[in-house]
Protein backbone atom coordinates (compact mmCIF):
# COMPACT_ATOMS: atom_id res chain seq x y z
CA UNK A 1 0.00 0.00 0.00
CA UNK A 2 1.09 3.52 -0.54
CA UNK A 3 1.85 5.62 2.08
CA UNK A 4 2.04 9.30 2.39
CA UNK A 5 3.14 11.43 4.84
CA UNK A 6 4.97 14.11 6.29
CA UNK A 7 8.65 13.29 7.82
CA UNK A 8 10.80 16.02 9.11
CA UNK A 9 8.75 18.21 7.60
CA UNK A 10 9.36 16.49 3.84
CA UNK A 11 6.32 15.29 1.68
CA UNK A 12 7.66 11.12 1.40
CA UNK A 13 5.59 8.39 0.08
CA UNK A 14 6.83 4.76 0.46
CA UNK A 15 5.36 1.58 -0.36
CA UNK A 16 5.11 -1.21 2.31
CA UNK A 17 3.22 -3.32 3.83
CA UNK A 18 0.44 -1.05 6.10
CA UNK A 19 0.52 -3.39 9.60
CA UNK A 20 4.61 -2.79 9.38
CA UNK A 21 5.61 -0.81 12.78
CA UNK A 22 6.07 3.02 11.86
CA UNK A 23 9.14 2.45 13.87
CA UNK A 24 10.99 -0.40 11.74
CA UNK A 25 9.83 1.93 8.45
CA UNK A 26 11.68 4.98 10.15
CA UNK A 27 14.74 3.01 10.95
CA UNK A 28 14.62 0.36 7.64
CA UNK A 29 13.13 2.05 4.68
CA UNK A 30 14.32 6.06 5.93
CA UNK A 31 17.16 5.11 7.72
CA UNK A 32 16.62 7.76 10.71
CA UNK A 33 18.18 5.06 13.64
CA UNK A 34 17.68 7.84 15.86
CA UNK A 35 14.21 6.25 17.07
CA UNK A 36 15.01 3.36 19.07
CA UNK A 37 13.44 -0.14 19.77
CA UNK A 38 13.40 -1.15 23.33
CA UNK A 39 10.29 -2.91 24.65
CA UNK A 40 8.18 -3.11 21.70
CA UNK A 41 5.33 -2.87 23.78
CA UNK A 42 4.79 0.72 24.58
CA UNK A 43 6.29 0.43 27.77
CA UNK A 44 9.86 2.25 27.97
CA UNK A 45 9.51 5.41 25.16
CA UNK A 46 12.83 4.69 23.54
CA UNK A 47 10.82 4.97 20.14
CA UNK A 48 9.20 7.93 20.90
CA UNK A 49 8.55 10.65 18.11
CA UNK A 50 6.26 13.14 17.59
CA UNK A 51 2.67 12.43 15.68
CA UNK A 52 1.07 15.66 14.68
CA UNK A 53 3.14 17.49 17.42
CA UNK A 54 1.86 14.86 20.02
CA UNK A 55 4.43 11.96 21.83
CA UNK A 56 3.51 8.75 20.72
CA UNK A 57 5.85 5.43 20.92
CA UNK A 58 6.17 4.36 17.33
CA UNK A 59 6.27 0.50 18.33
CA UNK A 60 2.97 0.24 18.82
CA UNK A 61 1.63 2.37 15.48
CA UNK A 62 1.34 0.84 12.05
CA UNK A 63 2.54 2.83 9.27
CA UNK A 64 -0.85 3.35 8.09
CA UNK A 65 -1.66 5.05 10.86
CA UNK A 66 0.08 8.09 9.94
CA UNK A 67 -1.01 8.18 6.01
CA UNK A 68 -1.37 11.89 5.78
CA UNK A 69 -0.34 12.92 8.56
CA UNK A 70 3.17 14.97 10.57
CA UNK A 71 5.56 12.83 12.15
CA UNK A 72 9.17 14.17 13.22
CA UNK A 73 11.69 12.19 15.04
CA UNK A 74 15.10 13.08 16.82
CA UNK A 75 16.43 13.67 13.58
CA UNK A 76 14.34 16.90 13.37
CA UNK A 77 14.33 17.96 16.86
CA UNK A 78 18.05 18.30 16.75
CA UNK A 79 18.38 20.74 14.44
CA UNK A 80 15.67 22.80 15.84
CA UNK A 81 16.75 25.81 19.04
CA UNK A 82 14.94 23.84 22.06
CA UNK A 83 16.41 20.71 20.65
CA UNK A 84 19.78 21.94 20.35
CA UNK A 85 19.52 23.53 23.77
CA UNK A 86 18.00 20.21 25.32
CA UNK A 87 20.99 17.78 23.83
CA UNK A 88 23.42 20.48 24.90
CA UNK A 89 22.11 20.56 28.72
CA UNK A 90 21.87 17.18 28.89
CA UNK A 91 25.59 16.64 27.72
CA UNK A 92 27.10 19.28 30.25
CA UNK A 93 24.19 18.01 33.03
CA UNK A 94 26.44 14.47 32.40
CA UNK A 95 22.45 13.14 31.80
CA UNK A 96 23.70 10.44 29.51
CA UNK A 97 25.88 6.71 30.16
CA UNK A 98 25.17 4.20 27.67
CA UNK A 99 22.82 6.66 25.47
CA UNK A 100 20.42 4.25 24.25
CA UNK A 101 17.66 6.04 26.19
CA UNK A 102 18.44 9.40 25.11
CA UNK A 103 16.69 10.05 21.71
CA UNK A 104 13.82 8.87 23.39
CA UNK A 105 14.16 11.08 26.52
CA UNK A 106 15.03 14.05 24.29
CA UNK A 107 11.72 13.65 22.28
CA UNK A 108 10.17 13.61 25.60
CA UNK A 109 11.60 16.78 27.00
CA UNK A 110 11.19 18.78 23.85
CA UNK A 111 7.33 17.65 24.29
CA UNK A 112 7.15 18.74 27.75
CA UNK A 113 9.20 21.90 27.40
CA UNK A 114 7.20 22.61 24.33
CA UNK A 115 4.06 22.51 26.38
CA UNK A 116 5.44 23.59 29.43
CA UNK A 117 8.52 25.88 29.15
CA UNK A 118 8.96 26.46 33.25
CA UNK A 119 7.75 23.43 34.43
CA UNK A 120 8.75 21.58 38.49
CA UNK A 121 11.12 18.89 39.20
CA UNK A 122 8.14 17.30 39.71
CA UNK A 123 6.67 18.08 36.04
CA UNK A 124 9.87 16.80 34.97
CA UNK A 125 9.79 13.62 36.38
CA UNK A 126 5.83 13.39 35.01
CA UNK A 127 7.05 13.81 31.30
CA UNK A 128 9.71 12.00 31.24
CA UNK A 129 7.76 9.00 33.26
CA UNK A 130 7.14 6.85 30.13
CA UNK A 131 10.95 6.94 29.67
CA UNK A 132 13.24 4.35 30.98
CA UNK A 133 16.84 4.58 31.36
CA UNK A 134 18.52 1.43 32.84
CA UNK A 135 21.86 3.59 33.36
CA UNK A 136 21.54 7.10 35.00
CA UNK A 137 18.91 7.24 37.91
CA UNK A 138 17.40 9.54 36.42
CA UNK A 139 18.46 12.35 38.95
CA UNK A 140 20.97 13.75 36.22
CA UNK A 141 18.52 13.82 33.11
CA UNK A 142 16.04 16.12 35.59
CA UNK A 143 18.55 18.29 36.51
CA UNK A 144 19.99 18.72 32.27
CA UNK A 145 16.00 19.26 31.48
CA UNK A 146 15.29 21.71 34.49
CA UNK A 147 18.85 23.77 32.87
CA UNK A 148 17.45 23.40 29.55
CA UNK A 149 14.08 25.35 31.06
CA UNK A 150 16.19 27.68 32.19
CA UNK A 151 18.59 28.32 29.26
CA UNK A 152 15.81 28.54 26.79
CA UNK A 153 13.95 31.30 29.12
CA UNK A 154 17.26 32.86 29.46
CA UNK A 155 17.25 32.79 25.70
CA UNK A 156 13.54 33.98 24.89
CA UNK A 157 14.66 37.10 27.97
CA UNK A 158 17.94 38.11 26.03
CA UNK A 159 16.01 38.35 23.05
CA UNK A 160 13.14 40.59 24.37
CA UNK B 1 -8.63 -11.94 1.22
CA UNK B 2 -9.60 -8.17 0.51
CA UNK B 3 -7.16 -5.70 1.72
CA UNK B 4 -4.94 -6.29 4.57
CA UNK B 5 -6.11 -3.12 6.41
CA UNK B 6 -8.38 -0.43 5.32
CA UNK B 7 -7.89 3.04 5.89
CA UNK B 8 -11.17 4.84 6.30
CA UNK B 9 -11.84 7.83 4.79
CA UNK B 10 -14.59 8.73 6.61
CA UNK B 11 -17.48 7.04 8.87
CA UNK B 12 -19.60 5.97 6.41
CA UNK B 13 -16.64 4.16 4.26
CA UNK B 14 -15.26 2.71 7.72
CA UNK B 15 -18.95 0.87 8.04
CA UNK B 16 -19.24 -0.12 4.66
CA UNK B 17 -16.04 -1.71 5.28
CA UNK B 18 -17.15 -3.07 8.22
CA UNK B 19 -20.22 -4.46 6.88
CA UNK B 20 -18.60 -6.14 4.08
CA UNK B 21 -15.75 -7.85 5.75
CA UNK B 22 -14.94 -10.17 9.00
CA UNK B 23 -12.70 -7.47 10.42
CA UNK B 24 -10.73 -6.02 13.42
CA UNK B 25 -11.19 -2.52 14.34
CA UNK B 26 -8.32 -0.75 15.39
CA UNK B 27 -8.53 2.81 16.33
CA UNK B 28 -5.17 4.05 18.64
CA UNK B 29 -3.54 0.33 18.61
CA UNK B 30 -2.23 0.11 21.97
CA UNK B 31 -3.59 -2.58 22.69
CA UNK B 32 -3.34 -4.62 19.10
CA UNK B 33 -0.16 -3.39 17.99
CA UNK B 34 1.23 -5.53 21.39
CA UNK B 35 -0.69 -8.70 21.28
CA UNK B 36 -0.04 -8.49 17.20
CA UNK B 37 3.96 -8.22 17.80
CA UNK B 38 5.61 -11.11 16.20
CA UNK B 39 9.53 -10.53 17.30
CA UNK B 40 12.03 -7.94 16.13
CA UNK B 41 12.01 -6.56 12.37
CA UNK B 42 8.39 -9.01 11.62
CA UNK B 43 5.44 -7.94 10.65
CA UNK B 44 2.65 -7.92 13.51
CA UNK B 45 0.34 -10.32 12.94
CA UNK B 46 -3.57 -10.34 12.42
CA UNK B 47 -5.65 -12.99 11.66
CA UNK B 48 -8.00 -10.38 9.87
CA UNK B 49 -8.28 -8.00 7.44
CA UNK B 50 -7.82 -4.38 9.81
CA UNK B 51 -10.27 -1.17 9.45
CA UNK B 52 -8.27 1.68 11.29
CA UNK B 53 -10.65 4.12 12.02
CA UNK B 54 -7.48 6.28 14.30
CA UNK B 55 -7.87 9.60 11.84
CA UNK B 56 -11.61 9.80 12.03
CA UNK B 57 -12.81 13.62 12.64
CA UNK B 58 -15.83 12.45 13.00
CA UNK B 59 -15.26 10.17 15.65
CA UNK B 60 -12.94 12.72 17.66
CA UNK B 61 -13.62 14.90 20.54
CA UNK B 62 -15.77 16.05 23.23
CA UNK B 63 -18.86 18.17 22.78
CA UNK B 64 -21.69 18.97 25.66
CA UNK B 65 -25.07 18.31 23.51
CA UNK B 66 -28.22 20.94 24.12
CA UNK B 67 -29.51 18.60 26.47
CA UNK B 68 -26.58 19.01 28.80
CA UNK B 69 -24.92 15.30 27.90
CA UNK B 70 -21.02 15.23 27.11
CA UNK B 71 -20.88 13.39 24.22
CA UNK B 72 -17.48 11.57 23.67
CA UNK B 73 -15.81 10.66 20.20
CA UNK B 74 -14.78 6.95 19.88
CA UNK B 75 -11.62 7.89 18.91
CA UNK B 76 -11.02 10.57 21.40
CA UNK B 77 -7.09 9.95 23.06
CA UNK B 78 -6.96 9.72 26.93
CA UNK B 79 -5.38 13.34 26.44
CA UNK B 80 -7.85 15.11 24.74
CA UNK B 81 -10.21 13.87 27.37
CA UNK B 82 -7.89 15.64 30.24
CA UNK B 83 -7.96 18.40 28.31
CA UNK B 84 -11.60 18.97 27.33
CA UNK B 85 -13.26 21.81 29.70
CA UNK B 86 -16.34 19.59 29.45
CA UNK B 87 -15.14 16.11 30.53
CA UNK B 88 -16.35 14.92 33.78
CA UNK B 89 -14.18 15.52 36.60
CA UNK B 90 -13.74 11.70 37.36
CA UNK B 91 -13.04 10.77 34.04
CA UNK B 92 -10.67 12.99 34.23
CA UNK B 93 -9.00 11.86 36.90
CA UNK B 94 -9.14 8.02 34.86
CA UNK B 95 -7.50 9.37 31.63
CA UNK B 96 -4.97 11.20 33.00
CA UNK B 97 -3.50 8.24 34.79
CA UNK B 98 -3.48 6.19 32.10
CA UNK B 99 0.00 4.67 31.08
CA UNK B 100 2.24 7.61 30.54
CA UNK B 101 2.34 10.46 28.22
CA UNK B 102 2.96 9.09 25.03
CA UNK B 103 0.33 6.28 25.72
CA UNK B 104 -2.49 8.86 26.16
CA UNK B 105 -1.81 10.22 23.15
CA UNK B 106 -2.75 6.81 21.18
CA UNK B 107 -5.40 5.27 23.95
CA UNK B 108 -8.86 5.96 22.60
CA UNK B 109 -11.77 5.68 25.02
CA UNK B 110 -13.75 3.64 22.28
CA UNK B 111 -10.54 1.25 22.60
CA UNK B 112 -10.49 1.05 26.47
CA UNK B 113 -14.46 0.42 26.61
CA UNK B 114 -13.94 -2.31 23.39
CA UNK B 115 -11.30 -4.58 25.45
CA UNK B 116 -13.56 -5.00 28.35
CA UNK B 117 -10.76 -5.33 30.69
CA UNK B 118 -11.47 -5.17 34.00
CA UNK B 119 -7.88 -3.65 34.73
CA UNK B 120 -9.24 -0.73 32.28
CA UNK B 121 -9.39 2.85 33.90
CA UNK B 122 -12.61 4.63 32.35
CA UNK B 123 -14.96 1.80 32.40
CA UNK B 124 -15.36 2.73 36.28
CA UNK B 125 -16.04 6.19 35.66
CA UNK B 126 -18.48 5.16 32.73
CA UNK B 127 -20.72 3.36 35.09
CA UNK B 128 -20.81 5.49 37.99
CA UNK B 129 -21.95 8.61 35.37
CA UNK B 130 -24.96 5.84 33.73
CA UNK B 131 -22.59 6.42 30.67
CA UNK B 132 -24.53 5.03 27.31
CA UNK B 133 -22.23 3.53 24.57
CA UNK B 134 -23.50 4.58 21.50
CA UNK B 135 -22.74 1.83 18.25
CA UNK B 136 -23.67 2.30 14.73
CA UNK B 137 -23.74 0.56 11.82
CA UNK B 138 -24.43 1.25 7.47
CA UNK B 139 -27.50 2.37 6.32
CA UNK B 140 -28.42 4.59 9.76
CA UNK B 141 -28.60 1.33 12.05
CA UNK B 142 -27.61 2.85 15.38
CA UNK B 143 -28.11 1.57 19.32
CA UNK B 144 -27.30 3.44 22.33
CA UNK B 145 -26.10 0.43 25.07
CA UNK B 146 -25.90 1.74 29.08
CA UNK B 147 -22.43 0.61 29.78
CA UNK B 148 -23.08 -1.72 31.94
CA UNK B 149 -24.90 -3.83 29.42
CA UNK B 150 -22.62 -3.27 26.88
CA UNK B 151 -19.72 -4.97 28.74
CA UNK B 152 -21.04 -8.01 29.23
CA UNK B 153 -18.06 -9.88 30.98
CA UNK B 154 -14.47 -10.01 30.58
CA UNK B 155 -13.26 -9.44 26.96
CA UNK B 156 -16.99 -9.41 25.69
CA UNK B 157 -18.83 -6.79 24.58
CA UNK B 158 -21.87 -6.15 23.03
CA UNK B 159 -20.81 -5.07 19.61
CA UNK B 160 -22.32 -6.82 16.38
CA UNK B 161 -19.80 -7.84 13.18
CA UNK B 162 -20.94 -4.94 11.52
CA UNK B 163 -20.79 -1.98 13.85
CA UNK B 164 -18.32 0.20 15.40
CA UNK B 165 -18.27 2.46 18.54
CA UNK B 166 -19.01 5.41 17.32
CA UNK B 167 -19.21 7.84 20.96
CA UNK B 168 -19.86 7.57 24.52
CA UNK B 169 -22.61 9.68 26.46
CA UNK B 170 -22.83 10.58 29.98
CA UNK B 171 -25.69 12.17 31.40
CA UNK B 172 -24.54 13.02 34.64
CA UNK B 173 -22.16 16.46 34.98
CA UNK B 174 -19.71 17.61 38.03
CA UNK B 175 -22.58 19.75 39.05
CA UNK B 176 -25.23 17.21 39.58
CA UNK B 177 -23.11 15.80 42.67
CA UNK B 178 -21.91 17.13 45.70
CA UNK B 179 -18.95 15.20 46.86
CA UNK B 180 -16.60 13.15 44.21
CA UNK B 181 -14.17 10.60 45.23
CA UNK B 182 -11.42 8.99 42.74
CA UNK B 183 -8.83 6.75 44.20
CA UNK B 184 -6.09 4.12 41.88
CA UNK B 185 -4.05 1.90 43.41
CA UNK B 186 -2.04 1.05 41.42
CA UNK B 187 1.73 -0.28 41.40
CA UNK B 188 3.72 2.79 40.50
CA UNK B 189 3.48 6.96 38.93
CA UNK B 190 3.16 5.68 35.13
CA UNK B 191 2.33 2.79 33.40
CA UNK B 192 0.43 2.05 36.83
CA UNK B 193 -2.30 -0.81 35.18
CA UNK B 194 -4.90 -0.62 37.76
CA UNK B 195 -4.83 -2.65 40.51
CA UNK B 196 -8.08 -1.67 41.98
CA UNK B 197 -9.88 1.67 41.34
CA UNK B 198 -12.51 3.04 43.36
CA UNK B 199 -14.80 5.99 42.00
CA UNK B 200 -17.75 7.55 43.81
CA UNK B 201 -20.24 10.81 44.20
CA UNK B 202 -22.76 11.56 46.60
CA UNK B 203 -25.12 14.63 46.39
CA UNK B 204 -26.19 16.21 49.51
CA UNK B 205 -29.18 18.98 49.11
CA UNK B 206 -31.09 19.89 52.07
CA UNK B 207 -30.05 17.74 54.71
CA UNK B 208 -30.84 14.58 52.68
CA UNK B 209 -28.52 12.05 50.77
CA UNK B 210 -30.00 12.29 47.39
CA UNK B 211 -27.59 10.11 45.46
CA UNK B 212 -25.26 7.94 46.04
CA UNK B 213 -22.81 5.72 43.98
CA UNK B 214 -20.08 3.95 43.92
CA UNK B 215 -17.81 2.07 41.32
CA UNK B 216 -14.59 -0.51 41.96
CA UNK B 217 -12.91 -1.61 39.46
CA UNK B 218 -9.88 -4.47 38.98
CA UNK B 219 -12.54 -5.88 41.42
CA UNK B 220 -13.75 -8.84 39.56
CA UNK B 221 -14.56 -9.63 36.00
CA UNK B 222 -16.19 -6.15 35.03
CA UNK B 223 -16.93 -2.82 37.13
CA UNK B 224 -18.79 -3.32 40.34
CA UNK B 225 -21.55 -0.82 40.58
CA UNK B 226 -24.65 -2.02 42.98
CA UNK B 227 -27.93 0.29 42.83
CA UNK B 228 -29.58 -1.98 45.82
CA UNK B 229 -26.01 -1.04 47.96
CA UNK B 230 -26.69 2.73 46.66
CA UNK B 231 -29.79 2.51 47.82
CA UNK B 232 -28.94 1.94 51.52
CA UNK B 233 -27.62 5.71 51.31
CA UNK B 234 -30.17 7.22 49.27
CA UNK B 235 -32.62 8.84 51.56
CA UNK B 236 -30.96 9.45 54.89
CA UNK B 237 -30.33 12.36 56.74
CA UNK B 238 -27.25 13.58 56.08
CA UNK B 239 -25.80 12.85 59.80
CA UNK B 240 -27.26 9.69 59.22
CA UNK B 241 -24.85 8.29 56.68
CA UNK B 242 -21.60 8.04 58.67
CA UNK B 243 -23.23 5.54 61.06
CA UNK B 244 -24.19 3.17 58.15
CA UNK B 245 -20.77 2.97 56.48
CA UNK B 246 -19.63 -0.03 57.87
CA UNK B 247 -23.28 -1.54 56.51
CA UNK B 248 -22.83 -0.08 53.16
CA UNK B 249 -19.25 -1.38 52.68
CA UNK B 250 -20.06 -4.22 53.96
CA UNK B 251 -23.20 -4.83 51.39
CA UNK B 252 -20.86 -3.42 48.70
CA UNK B 253 -18.46 -6.48 49.89
CA UNK B 254 -21.16 -9.07 49.17
CA UNK B 255 -21.86 -8.30 45.56
CA UNK B 256 -18.06 -8.39 44.60
CA UNK B 257 -17.22 -11.69 43.53
CA UNK B 258 -15.47 -13.44 45.96
CA UNK B 259 -13.37 -15.56 43.66
CA UNK B 260 -12.47 -12.65 41.62
CA UNK B 261 -10.62 -10.43 44.15
CA UNK B 262 -8.47 -11.80 46.75
CA UNK B 263 -9.38 -10.72 50.56
CA UNK B 264 -6.79 -7.74 50.95
CA UNK B 265 -8.26 -5.83 47.76
CA UNK B 266 -11.93 -6.56 49.49
CA UNK B 267 -10.42 -4.92 53.04
CA UNK B 268 -8.80 -2.22 50.34
CA UNK B 269 -12.18 -1.63 48.70
CA UNK B 270 -14.16 -1.39 51.99
CA UNK B 271 -11.90 1.10 53.44
CA UNK B 272 -11.89 3.37 50.58
CA UNK B 273 -15.75 3.25 50.88
CA UNK B 274 -15.81 4.26 54.75
CA UNK B 275 -13.28 6.69 53.93
CA UNK B 276 -15.29 8.44 51.13
CA UNK B 277 -18.50 7.95 53.71
CA UNK B 278 -16.27 10.03 56.68
CA UNK B 279 -15.49 12.77 54.36
CA UNK B 280 -18.25 13.49 53.01
CA UNK B 281 -19.73 13.39 56.55
CA UNK B 282 -17.31 15.69 57.79
CA UNK B 283 -18.08 17.78 54.63
CA UNK B 284 -14.23 18.13 54.73
CA UNK B 285 -13.51 18.13 50.48
CA UNK B 286 -16.11 18.33 47.76
CA UNK B 287 -13.61 16.49 45.52
CA UNK B 288 -10.98 14.01 46.79
CA UNK B 289 -8.42 12.24 44.66
CA UNK B 290 -4.87 10.06 45.48
C1 LIG C 1 2.37 0.81 27.60
C2 LIG C 1 0.88 0.65 27.78
C3 LIG C 1 0.29 1.11 28.94
C4 LIG C 1 -1.09 0.99 29.13
N1 LIG C 1 -1.64 1.50 30.27
C5 LIG C 1 -2.97 1.46 30.44
C6 LIG C 1 -3.57 2.02 31.60
O1 LIG C 1 -2.90 2.56 32.49
N2 LIG C 1 -4.92 1.95 31.72
C7 LIG C 1 -5.70 1.37 30.76
O2 LIG C 1 -6.91 1.37 30.92
N3 LIG C 1 -5.16 0.83 29.65
C8 LIG C 1 -3.82 0.86 29.47
N4 LIG C 1 -3.26 0.31 28.34
C9 LIG C 1 -4.13 -0.39 27.38
C10 LIG C 1 -4.63 0.46 26.19
O3 LIG C 1 -3.76 1.52 25.92
C11 LIG C 1 -6.02 1.02 26.42
O4 LIG C 1 -6.93 -0.02 26.63
C12 LIG C 1 -6.51 1.91 25.26
O5 LIG C 1 -7.59 2.70 25.67
C13 LIG C 1 -6.90 1.12 24.03
O6 LIG C 1 -7.32 2.03 23.05
P1 LIG C 1 -6.77 1.96 21.55
O7 LIG C 1 -7.51 2.94 20.78
O8 LIG C 1 -5.31 2.06 21.54
O9 LIG C 1 -7.22 0.47 21.20
P2 LIG C 1 -6.91 -0.49 19.97
O10 LIG C 1 -5.67 -1.25 20.26
O11 LIG C 1 -7.01 0.22 18.69
O12 LIG C 1 -8.17 -1.46 20.13
C14 LIG C 1 -8.42 -2.17 21.33
C15 LIG C 1 -9.68 -3.02 21.16
O13 LIG C 1 -10.82 -2.21 20.99
C16 LIG C 1 -11.46 -2.44 19.72
N5 LIG C 1 -11.90 -1.12 19.27
C17 LIG C 1 -11.18 0.04 19.32
N6 LIG C 1 -11.94 1.08 18.91
C18 LIG C 1 -13.14 0.56 18.57
C19 LIG C 1 -14.36 1.17 18.07
N7 LIG C 1 -14.48 2.48 17.87
N8 LIG C 1 -15.41 0.33 17.81
C20 LIG C 1 -15.30 -0.99 18.05
N9 LIG C 1 -14.19 -1.60 18.53
C21 LIG C 1 -13.12 -0.83 18.80
C22 LIG C 1 -10.42 -3.13 18.90
O14 LIG C 1 -10.99 -3.94 17.91
C23 LIG C 1 -9.64 -3.92 19.94
O15 LIG C 1 -10.33 -5.09 20.24
C24 LIG C 1 -1.89 0.40 28.12
C25 LIG C 1 -1.29 -0.07 26.94
C26 LIG C 1 0.08 0.07 26.76
C27 LIG C 1 0.69 -0.41 25.48
S1 LIG D 1 10.21 0.29 21.99
FE1 LIG D 1 8.47 1.50 21.82
S2 LIG D 1 8.06 2.05 23.85
FE2 LIG D 1 9.67 0.63 24.05
S1 LIG E 1 21.75 6.15 29.44
FE1 LIG E 1 21.72 4.01 29.22
S2 LIG E 1 19.60 3.60 29.16
FE2 LIG E 1 19.66 5.66 29.66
Amino acid sequence: MTIEFSLNCEHVSIDVDPTKRLLDVLRDDFGLTGVKEGCSEGECGACCVLLNGQLVTSCIIPIAGVHGQDVRTIEWVRTTRLGETIIQSYADGGAVQCGFCIPGMVMASYYLLSNNPNPTKKEIRKGISGNMCRCTGYDLIVESIYLAAKRVGELHKARG
Amino acid sequence: MSEKLHIAQNLEDALLFRKENDCIVMAGSSDLMVSAYQGYGALPKFDKPVLLIRNLEELIGVRRNSDGTVEIGACTTSRQIVESPDTPWVLKQAAGRMGAVALRNSATIGGNIANASPKGDTPGPLYLLDAVVNVMSLDGGRRSIPIRDFIIKFRTIDLKNDEIITSVTIPVSDKDMTYWFYHKIGTRAANAISKLTLCACAKVSWGEVKDFRIAATASGPVTNRSRDVENIAIGLKFDELAAKASEISGAFDKVISPRAMPEFRREATRRMIEFFIDKVSKNSYKKFYN
